[in-house]
């Protein structure tokens, strides 16, 4: 090699390296920088969470909000200097205000959500009271889609109805976050009323239907975005394009859950079951977004056919710390791209929006439950139980936003709606539930399928100790027990469609089983007080207490 | 749960000839290990006689459920015998026993143990099927009874 080529080599190498290590320098720089604003992030969406909660009695996900409009780029975020790397916050010149990486997480925090919103949908509920459930879910969302949409075209946000702004104003309005009503209702011992039941089964409905809109939606405007036009003739393609995912998806899932789930109980280990379902999820979510819709419908189709597997509750249990870490995230990233000066502009847009929204649901879910069963109060207190918007407004919000087919400005009134409606709710919930029945007619109650037996014990260690070894016998017996949320010590366990619930209360185990479960249930209660017969009997031939006390203590002095 | 997988034709004792509790114990057991589903006899037979000798398995209008966990077998185990005179099981309700459902399953591996016996409890009290049991003629009728 003569003298020149081999200079010319040597630069090369050099100027790659130098490349390589500038990179590698970026690289180090912005993961720095990712990880100092999600611990930044992480602290002071749980604390806004907290206080929101403690002190002013509201629902955390607002403090989770408003943590993240505090510390967000329009706000404290520019001014909180990270030495030799600049604002901790700085606002992004192109695309959204916060940086493609946290956008990323905020995703996964979004799938990760949708995914447990569809693991906690009542199939059954939804069945019994499908036909009103259906009306009221209906309801709510046409009333809240179309005044949406009409509210963008009178303030000039959007020139026709089919526009992507409208459109998506229309979607953001329709999403009920039944989370926070179920909370009222549970504290308030309403959950199984009749309004308690309707509004969960309208909420699926609204989930459901509200996905659907969604998908529709978002194949629209991709058409639109692609420089095509949209005719009532796309809208049928685009339409039948979401449901015929939405359809095709949802009763392959529920068809081949109980398949899956028994593969994966092959591997006998809890850890591999919850992996690869969150793997699932996130695999049907990227299908989804490939096949033109969102990626959340993806999560939510697998979470609603995972719903009526056994594997349920293991599946929630073990999400709920990814859940509790990452979806407060969400949050307060969604809270961070609230441009203030932006929303300033809408903010009248924004309070009749929101006055909007909450009409549409009074009058779109009431109306079906006056014209069916309820009376005026029960009417009121289903709208008002389908108020608050949260989740989903905000997910499809930030699709709007990352799509550009909202602005900044409405962006801040989607943030606005939510907040409004999420605070508004659960006070004249409470209230509206003061007072005498909200049926027309008092209707005999909904048939209770389950039935209780109690065993007596003679204290409530004995009884503690019995229920802990009959956890271990129903896990040795392949089921699958979950302790749940509840004041008394109470367990679910599941195994395919078998499906009761065990709860102890000082020296009473109760079990509360459908009739054609009970034979399980009494057998190996039967077999365990025979085990406990025998353990007691075995304890009758230990060692004297006070020899065993002394050697395991006497040297201690 | 699929009982088909577990009830085999060659486990079912359509006649069984002992007249007492420990008899009948015996020749299921003995039944199952002229199938090849057991590796030690002895065992087995200890094991449901000691499940017994805490509370008799015997239930009510005429069935009986022996079990036991032993380590003779290395899977979930099923034999089904049938006495149409019947024989004193000490049943809960006095009555002697005609149907008998033994299982054996291993010691110490998890599985659906007490559900099968659960299962099959549940089929068994099926108006009219303990009858049609009693009259069967031969295995095949039984499984299928038991089945279907």
């Amino acid at each position: 090699m003569n003298p020149s080529a081999h200079a010319a080599e040597t630069a090369t190498v050099i100027a790659q390296t130098v490349q390589q290590t500038a990179s590698a320098n970026s690289h180090t720089e912005l993961m720095t920088l990712l990880v100092l604003q999600l611990a930044f992030i992480i602290i002071c969406a749980r604390l806004g969470g907290f206080l929101f909660q403690r002190f002013l009695k509201l629902p955390s996900v607002l403090g989770e909000l408003v943590a993240g409009m505090i510390i967000g780029p329009y706000a404290l975020g520019a001014k909180l200097p990270l030495p030799g790397i600049g604002p901790l916050f700085a606002t992004q010149t192109i695309g959204l205000p916060v940086s493609s990486e946290l956008y990323a997480i905020a995703t996964i925090a979004s799938i990760i959500l949708l995914f447990l919103s569809g693991l906690a949908t009542d199939l059954r509920v939804f069945m019994r009271y499908s036909v009103i459930g259906f009306l009221v879910g209906l309801g709510g969302l046409l009333v809240s889609f179309v005044l949406g949409d009409f509210c963008a075209i009178w303030f000039g946000m959007a020139p026709s109805f089919m526009d992507p702004a409208a459109l998506f104003l229309g979607t953001i309005s329709t999403a009920t976050s039944v989370g926070i009503t179920a909370r009222i209702l549970t504290e308030k011992h309403k959950m199984s009323s009749p309004e308690g039941v309707t509004i969960l089964a309208g909420a699926v409905i609204d989930d459901v239907l509200g996905i659907i809109v969604l998908a529709v939606v978002v194949g629209m405007t991709k058409v639109i975005h692609a420089g095509g036009t949209m005719n009532w003739g796309h809208v049928g393609i685009v339409a039948l394009k979401a449901l015929g995912f939405w359809i095709i998806c949802t009763a392959l899932g529920l068809l081949l859950a109980r398949q899956l789930t028994g593969v994966l109980k092959r591997f006998g280990s809890p850890e591999v079951i919850v992996s690869i379902s969150l793997g699932l999820a996130l695999m049907l979510a990227g299908v989804s977004e490939m096949a033109g819709l969102a990626m959340i419908i993806g999560a939510y189709i697998m979470g609603l056919s995972l719903s009526r597997t056994d594997v349920v509750q293991e599946l929630q249990n073990s999400l709920q710390g990814v859940y509790d870490m990452f979806v407060p995230v969400f949050f307060c990233v969604m809270g961070m791209m609230v441009d203030f000066s932006a929303m300033r502009k809408a903010l009248l847009f924004g309070l009749v929006y929101s006055l909007l929204a909450i009409f549409a649901k009074i009058a779109g879910c009431g109306i079906p439950a006056y014209l069916t069963k309820f009376n005026f109060r029960g009417a009121l207190r289903i709208g008002l139980g389908m108020l608050p918007r949260g989740e989903v407004a905000l997910i499809v919000a930030g699709i709007g936003l990352s799509t550009q087919c909202i602005g900044q400005d409405l962006f801040g009134v989607a943030i606005l709606m939510t907040m409004i409606t999420t605070l508004m709710a659960p006070p004249l919930l409470v209230k509206s539930f003061h007072g005498p029945a909200g049926l027309r007619h008092s209707v005999p109650e909904a048939e209770e399928k389950e039935e209780v037996f109690s065993v007596e014990f003679a204290s409530p260690d004995i009884a503690d100790f019995l229920m802990q070894r009959l956890v271990r016998a129903f896990q040795h017996e392949e089921f699958f027990v979950n302790r749940l949320q509840m004041e008394a010590e109470s367990y679910q366990v599941r195994k395919d469609d078998i499906s009761f619930t065990l709860s102890r209360e000082g020296g009473q185990i109760h079990v509360s089983v459908p009739p054609d479960q009970q034979h399980i249930a009494r057998f190996m209660i039967y077999e365990e007080l025979l085990s406990l017969s025998d353990l007691l009997e075995a304890s009758k031939n230990m060692k004297s207490l006070n020899a065993m006390g002394s050697e395991l203590i006497g040297n201690l002095f | 749960m699929n009982l088909k997988k577990l009830l085999m034709k060659d486990s079912i004792l359509p006649e069984l000839k002992a007249d007492t509790k420990k008899g009948v114990i015996e020749e299921m057991v003995s039944g199952m290990a002229f199938a090849g589903k057991l590796t030690g006899k002895t065992a087995a037979i200890q094991a449901v006689l000691a499940r017994e000798e805490k509370m008799s398995t015997g239930m009510q209008n005429g069935i009986a459920i022996p079990h036991g966990k032993t380590n003779a077998v290395d899977q979930l185990v099923v034999a089904v015998g049938i006495h149409p005179g019947g024989v004193d099981f000490d049943s809960m309700d006095g009555k002697p026993a005609h149907i008998f459902i033994m299982t054996l399953s291993p010691e110490n591996r998890a599985g659906p143990h007490i559900q099968f016996l659960a299962e099959i409890s549940k089929v068994l009290s099926r108006p009219g099927l303990r009858e049609r049991l009693l009259s069967a003629a031969n295995a095949d009728e039984i499984l299928n009874l038991l089945t279907t």
